[in-house]
């Protein structure tokens, strides 16, 4: 290919000043690494955060809740067309669980968004050990089903998280607990449900997840031992969880079970607003940064084209009185611009993957987070690269476009 | 007529800065093809200022400006700058070449930016201009590492790379010694008996003036002499 004489003029002023050039290039490097490594901590941490959430939430609860009472019993009795009118209307009491819940779940495995259904019994309890007694609830269990869903397994401490399915009355607590009522796996435990009689149940192990909450309250039996605690039938079902293909379709597809069933499905957006809320706090102070950062490079390469311009202004003026138009010198020095910005977007995504890499490979060792959590994703890469292009022409642009209103005839005659 | 190179009609210029300057009173004058014309005048007399109205650089003036038969007064200065590319060269009494490039790339880069000619070609017709001037040894050093006559020669060199119709010189030999002044007249005589070419040159310079075909003179914005 023919290179443009502006091309030519452009690359030459840029390597007969290689120090400023590799300076100005510096600025747009460390703005576009910065990008990067900010944005790779922003969804790494996110990702994270979901991800942590999805340990305790499933994507959809489809649970019984209290209905406000309507007038649909009041048109059914007097069938006439009269408008009626409940002042002061109260919360009906539904049957507590879920009516015909295994139908249920056959019915939602049938929906193709579908990937995990599994049933719980939400029991609240006392906890008893000695004199001691604290409040919590059990979660009647599949234990395979939880782990899978879950990944129960990765918050164990000690125990087996199976024994829940061979040792009769076993029982999983949190570490809290554990604490709060000194336990070991192996000791016994009283567990009293509001509405059953006290059972002596075995700890059969101990996890601690990342919430102090969690751990000081909840504790995992297999379902049936819950059921039993309530003094409940084998059909007794408080919640459903499922876990869907595409976890950002949760709204729509719980809108949609909810329309099947009839119960309320929550899905984890509603579960989970504060984490939203945080996404969106660190996307925004992230941004302003990583803004602030361009905009000082983006000011770095003004400066320095501006003073090429004052150094080349005879020469500009010379270039003009040849015939260069105002265009070609334009596009001489917002070339110039543009090389800046692709030179040091280039050395900037390489900086950027390698501090993201070295990052990534920090210990920190806080609850179950051994590492920092750091996403390689490529649109990041591409994105820095465009912001970073885009700052050096908008950059490029005011200097390129007074040098092309240099007037000759002024700087020739002096 | 096909013969007349440039042709001003009724210039007048004025300069706004405090009061206002009448530089250029009703200038008329016709320069032919291949004609070498100086001209002439005391310091600020107007002389500077009507060659650079004339090389289309200068915009601000009333009257009218024909080049080779083309008005060019009105034109927009994108168009003056195509006109100027290819149609006229310039020598100042400064060399300006570009100090970040090769003797030869200075000379090219006018060519280059006419783009009618390959990059071979237009390198070609380079170093035949500076063996002209007899610098072609010199074709591949930086501008800034030659001495002050070889400097001018090269900028020459680089004002008539597109074989432009006319050659404008501002003092083209205010800074050369009397042997170096000497080397050019003869090339600029060679250029408009040889190649046809025209040449207009402001100078204080008088035994180059009176050497060349023609003098005009001026005094106080107006033209004394037609020569």
């Amino acid at each position: 290919m023919k290179i443009s004489v502006n091309t030519e003029i452009a690359l030459t002023y840029l390597s007969a000043r290689k120090k400023q050039t590799a300076i100005a290039a510096m600025g747009v490097m460390f703005g576009i690494s910065m990008f990067i490594f900010m944005q790779s901590l922003m969804k790494g941490t996110n990702d994270y955060f979901e991800k942590m959430s999805f340990n305790s939430t499933p994507h959809i609860r489809l649970y019984s809740e209290n209905k406000v009472a309507d007038n649909h019993m009041l048109k059914s009795y007097l069938k006439d067309p009269s408008v009626k009118i409940l002042t002061n209307p109260k919360q009906l009491i539904q049957t507590q669980g879920l009516n015909n819940p295994y139908g249920l779940i056959r019915e939602i495995q049938h929906n193709p968004q579908v990937a995990n259904v599994t049933p719980q019994v939400t029991a609240d309890v006392i906890y008893t050990s000695g004199s001691v007694q604290i409040n919590g609830n059990v979660a009647g269990v599949n234990i395979d089903a939880e782990d899978k869903m879950f990944d129960v397994q990765s918050n164990m401490v000690t125990g087996d998280l199976h024994d829940l399915n061979r040792v009769n009355n076993g029982l999983l607590i949190g570490k809290g607990i554990a604490d709060k009522l000194s336990l070991h796996v192996g000791d016994n435990i009283t567990v009293t449900a509001g509405t059953g009689s006290p059972t002596i149940m075995r700890v059969v192990g101990i996890f601690a997840t990342t919430v102090k909450q969690v751990d000081e309250t909840k504790s995992y039996a297999n379902i049936v031992q819950a059921q039993n605690l309530l003094g409940k039938d084998r059909s007794y079902v408080t919640d459903i969880k499922i876990n869907i293909k595409d976890y950002n379709n949760a709204p729509q597809v719980a809108k949609e079970l909810e329309t099947i069933t009839g119960y309320k499905a929550e899905d984890w957006v509603q579960a989970n607003e504060q984490l939203k809320a945080a996404f969106k706090i660190r996307a925004v102070i992230l941004n302003s940064v990583i803004g602030v950062i361009l905009l000082v490079a983006g000011f770095g390469i003004y400066n320095i084209l501006n003073m090429t311009i004052y150094e080349k202004i005879k020469e500009i003026a010379i270039l003009k009185a040849q015939g260069f138009s105002g265009p070609a010198v334009t596009s001489i020095f917002l070339q110039q611009a543009i090389y800046i910005g692709i030179m040091g977007g280039l050395v900037g995504i390489t900086c950027g993957f390698g501090i993201t890499y070295m990052v990534s490979r920090i210990y920190i060792g806080a609850g179950t987070l051994k590492y920092l959590p750091m996403s390689f994703y490529i649109p990041h890469y591409i994105e820095a690269v465009c912001f970073g292009i885009l700052t050096t022409v908008a950059a490029g642009f005011f200097p390129a476009r007074k040098a092309s209103k240099v007037d000759p005839v002024t700087i020739i005659r002096g | 007529m096909a013969d007349i190179a440039l042709k001003s009609t009724g210039i007048n210029k004025v300069f706004h800065d405090a009061v206002n300057l009448q530089v250029l009173k009703n200038i008329s004058i016709e320069v032919k093809k291949g004609e070498f014309v100086s001209i002439v005048g005391k310091s600020g007399c107007g002389k500077s200022t009507l060659l650079y109205v004339l090389s289309t650089m200068d915009t601000d003036y009333e009257g009218s400006l024909e080049i080779a038969g083309t008005t060019v007064t009105g034109k927009t200065l994108n168009e003056l700058a195509r006109i100027r590319n290819e149609s006229i060269g310039f020598v100042f009494q400064f060399h300006y070449l570009l100090p970040d490039f090769t003797c030869l790339k200075n000379v090219m880069i006018p060519a280059l930016r006419l783009g009618k000619l390959s990059t071979k070609e237009v390198e070609a017709r380079a170093y035949e201009k500076l063996k002209m001037f007899g610098v072609e040894d010199q074709a591949l050093k930086k501008a800034n590492k030659l001495s002050g006559g070889q400097q001018q020669r090269v900028a020459i060199a680089r004002a008539l790379i597109n074989d432009p119709t006319i050659i404008m010189g501002d003092e083209p030999t205010g800074n050369l010694d009397s042997k170096n002044t000497g080397i050019v007249f003869d090339l600029f005589q060679k250029l408009t008996k040889e190649f046809g070419q025209t040449i207009i040159t402001v100078t204080h310079d008088e035994d180059f003036a009176k050497k060349s075909d023609r003098i005009i003179e001026m005094a106080d914005g107006e033209i004394k002499s037609h020569g």
